[in-house]
């Protein structure tokens, strides 16, 4: 039997004349966490609806579970969890109260039901906080309650939209354990978010989206090497008249697909690169024997921001 | 003063401009200028010729001065009751009351936007005022200018009032509803005493004719020629001292809401959710347990749709004891009303009292049905809890029940508050009790129009305010607009039309049915419920495919 929970096959969805997704196939196993990426307007949100039964696609299909989400609304929203980038808040609820009505809402008997809202504030440490009015609740309490409520349904998969949105620093660490603890419990995490070096410590798939496109989906590593192949250098020399006589070196040897870029100020010279490591060895062997005093060689470490970036800036 | 720096006023150009880009302000300018237009139309004269002291055009001017009036009171008041409390909810004011512009210049610019856009209100029925003053028996000094002059006081002192209560309210629902509430006393309760309790002398007599000036009603019919019977029910004040008590008035709520406008207000500590446990309370506790809004609530039970549990919980004013206290309040007043007619304190008949308790009842429905209503759906849209509903297995017509019966069943306990005051009535006159029976099914059928229209307005309005501005509105517009029709019987409107037009007023079928003065000719039972049923249906129709629409996936 297959592991894959969420899958969808060209999907596709417009609006008039308007592609808001285009051909989208992706596939999450259980216990993964999805990080999808992409600027606004990208078609995260479409996507999301898609699979929480809120919207039907154009083409295509979306399967959560193995069950339709077009075709079977009402058996998904007992297998998802959704949070959307809106809180929902009402006004002079209690966070108790505000647990117990969505708890009601999904059906969950009474009993079971309070048993229910005191583990999941158990597990979102938000008991502390029972009794506070919901309304009045920091940002990042909200967010945690807003993770209860999802939870409630002992749902199999939980689709947060923006979840590290304006959270403080501690907060945001908070969150990322509590996810990273979500799918340690087996729950399959599709999370959106626009801080990306946040979503590259948790997640262990990724999909990049842009125009409605998906532009690149795998593992962090598989994105990196696929979308940044190259790597970037940075040469440090001790001191400022050894910039020039550097980048003499090192443009006898770079080629043309490998821009130097230099800073005098600095004292650093940047370029990229698909030179093995002996062939970089022998680059800084050059240098030394120029006799220029080389205080650093180092590789600059892509991340997933760059990997973002080298997708989007072609849009 | 030089008019300059007010002119140049950003809030007040924003304010203005933003309102009269709204379709809505065109709407409702339109709507005035059809109805005040159209009323002089159909008793323009025939004849080539004038009549000096026409008793004709003093019957068209009075409804439309009531017409005119009427919109002033409810529209005036709905954007100030939302302006300070709506920025305060988004943040914007912080930024206002931070920047080098003065709070003062702030308040003046949100003021004068509403005053001027009141202005406008009334301008476009000038060509009606003036139709009547070209008819003859209307007068310039006498009659045009005081009554422009009452109608700029209105606008000054309930956009005042909204800016105030605005200023006061933590939502805008409630600072809508305080808003109209006042607005209700001001208008009308303020007259109470007066016509009440005429036998008073002293000090309460003149209390009681101090708090008439409060009402534009005494102002209004002084003007309109109506003073006879302003004098008949113990009222004596006129258009002069309406507008002293306004400037007073005005500068009041002005200083008021000036002393709130301070970066301070921002500077308000959370909620600790205090919870009173009923184990640790005391004797008092315990006996008030039941209706404590800081207990502890129990989850909501399988028997229970969890939507209407939920819409009882988070509105303040829909709370237990919050009900309990307007119920006390209506049946209070209920009990005394007929009290008074039965010792003789005022020579009512059991017909009159039955009239003012049917009145009562009507205006706790529209002050409270369409701020309840207007809520339902809106307010969920705008906070984002219908995305998180639509998300639930929870099925649209659950959504629907659940959120209609929360409004329901306030209005009807409301309703049923004033029943100790009809058992009163049919003891005292057991011969009406087939009347009281009628009068009740007639609020019956008019709570369920105020929830559905309400609820209607409110499904198909992006935001709150707009809801309940919206449904006070269009329930406004049945409620009061058939009975200006009711003003206008004889003339211009013929007994046909007129008994039409208050077939679909289920307030007017209840009154019809006790005999109220001037409803005694009208026989509108049983037709006056098919039709109040058969609008209720159709409402409920469109509620039906609306909801259907909002919960279906895109």
């Amino acid at each position: 039997m297959s592991d894959t929970v969420v899958e969808t096959k060209n999907l596709t969805k417009t609006y008039g004349a308007f592609t808001a997704l285009n051909d989208l196939s992706i596939h999450v196993n259980r216990g993964q966490i999805l990080g999808f990426i992409g600027p606004n307007g990208a078609g995260k949100t479409t996507t999301i609806k898609i699979l929480v039964g809120l919207s039907k696609p154009t083409s295509g299909s979306a399967t959560i579970a193995g069950v339709d989400c077009s075709q079977n609304a009402s058996k998904i929203k007992q297998l998802v969890g959704y949070m959307p980038d809106k809180f929902g808040s009402y006004d002079n609820m209690r966070v108790h109260e505000y647990l117990d009505f969505f708890g009601a809402i999904f059906g969950i008997p009474g009993k079971a039901r309070k048993a229910r809202i005191q583990e999941v504030m158990e597990t979102t440490n938000t008991t502390y906080m029972q009794d506070r009015y919901v309304e009045s609740l920091s940002h990042g309490m909200q967010q945690r309650v807003g993770i209860a409520r999802t939870l409630l349904h002992n749902p199999e998969v939980l689709i947060l939209d923006e979840p590290a949105n304006g959270l403080d620093p501690k907060a945001r660490i908070e969150m990322r354990q509590l996810l990273l603890q979500l799918a340690a419990q087996g729950k399959t995490l599709i999370v959106t978010s626009h801080i990306l070096p946040e979503l590259s410590r948790i997640c262990n798939v990724v999909a990049i989206v842009t125009a409605g496109k998906l532009r690149a989906f795998g593992s962090v590593d598989e994105v990196m090497s696929s979308l940044c192949p190259q790597r970037s250098y940075e040469v440090q020399v001790a001191n400022a008249e050894h910039v020039g006589s550097a980048e003499r070196v090192l443009r006898e040897v770079l080629s043309e697909t490998e821009p130097l870029t230099s800073s005098p100020a600095e004292l650093t010279l940047r370029f990229p690169t698909v030179r093995t490591e002996a062939e970089l060895a022998d680059l800084l062997h050059k240098l030394v024997a120029a006799k220029i005093p080389v205080t650093q060689f180092r590789e600059l470490t892509s991340d997933l921001e760059d990997a973002f970036l080298s997708v989007a800036g072609k849009d | 003063m030089n008019p300059q720096p007010l002119l140049n006023n950003p809030i007040l150009q924003r304010e203005l401009t933003s309102r009269l880009r709204s379709p809505n302000a065109l709407i409702a300018l339109a709507i005035v200028a059809l109805v005040s237009c159209g009323l002089v139309l159909m008793r323009w004269p025939a004849e080539a010729s004038i009549d000096l002291v026409s008793q004709g055009s003093i019957q068209v001017f009075r409804p439309v001065t009531y017409a005119i009036a009427i919109a002033i009171m409810m529209l005036s008041p709905a954007f100030p009751a939302t302006a300070i409390v709506s920025e305060r909810k988004k943040g914007t004011l912080v930024l206002m009351l931070n920047s080098p512009t003065p709070p003062w210049m702030v308040y003046v610019g949100k003021l004068l936007a509403n005053v001027l856009l009141g202005v406008l209100l009334f301008s476009v029925s000038l060509p009606a005022i003036f139709a009547c003053y070209a008819m003859g028996g209307i007068s310039i000094t006498g009659h045009i200018l005081p009554l422009l002059m009452v109608f700029l006081g209105m606008a000054f002192q309930y956009s005042a009032l909204g800016l105030w209560v605005s200023s006061r309210s933590q939502s805008i629902d409630a600072s809508l509803r305080w808003t109209y509430s006042i607005l209700l006393f001001l208008v009308v309760l303020s007259i109470g005493p007066s016509v009440l309790v005429g036998k008073l002398s002293g000090i309460y007599a003149w209390i009681a004719q101090a708090l008439t000036t409060l009402s534009p009603i005494p102002a209004l019919q002084q003007i309109t020629g109506a003073l006879g019977q302003s004098k008949s029910i113990g009222i004596s004040t006129g258009w002069v001292e309406y507008l002293i008590m306004c400037a007073v008035s005005t500068i009041g709520l002005a200083i008021a809401t000036l002393y709130k406008l301070h970066p301070n207000m921002m500077d308000r500590a959370r909620d600790a959710g205090k919870v009173i446990e009923a184990k640790e309370s005391s004797w008092f506790r315990r006996i008030s347990y039941l209706v404590d809004p800081n207990r502890r609530k129990s989850g909501i039970p399988f028997w229970l749709n969890p939507v209407m549990v939920k819409e009882f919980r988070t509105r303040k004013f829909g709370r237990l004891h919050w009900l309990l206290r307007l119920i006390a309040v209506g049946a209070v007043v209920s009990i005394l009303l007929t009290v008074v007619a039965a010792t003789g304190t005022v020579n009512w008949g059991v017909d009159r009292i039955a009239s003012s308790m049917v009145l009562m009842q009507i205006g706790f429905l529209l002050l409270l049905g369409p701020s309840l209503g207007a809520n339902l759906i809106a307010s969920e849209v705008e906070s984002g809890g219908w995305q998180l509903m639509r998300a639930s297995p929870i099925s649209p017509w659950r959504i629907l029940t659940g959120k209609l019966m929360s409004t329901f069943l306030t209005l009807l306990l409301l309703l049923f508050a004033t029943l100790p005051g009809y058992v009163m009535m049919s003891y005292i006159q057991p011969a009406i009790g087939g009347q009281v029976s009628n009068v009740i099914i007639s609020l019956l059928i008019a709570t369920a129009m105020v929830t559905i229209l309400s609820a209607c307005v409110s499904a198909y309005s992006k935001t709150s305010a707009a809801a309940t501005a919206g449904s006070y509105a269009v329930l406004l517009l049945l409620f009061a607009g058939t009975l200006l029709i009711w003003l206008g019987r004889g003339n211009p409107f013929g007994p046909v039309f007129v008994e039409r037009a208050l077939l679909i007023n289920p307030a007017a079928t209840a009154l019809a049915e006790m005999k109220a003065p001037g409803f005694e000719t009208f026989q509108l039972i049983p037709k006056g419920w098919y039709v109040g049923l058969a609008i209720c249906a159709a409402g409920l129709i469109v509620l039906i495919l609306r909801i259907a629409r909002l919960t279906r996936p895109e």
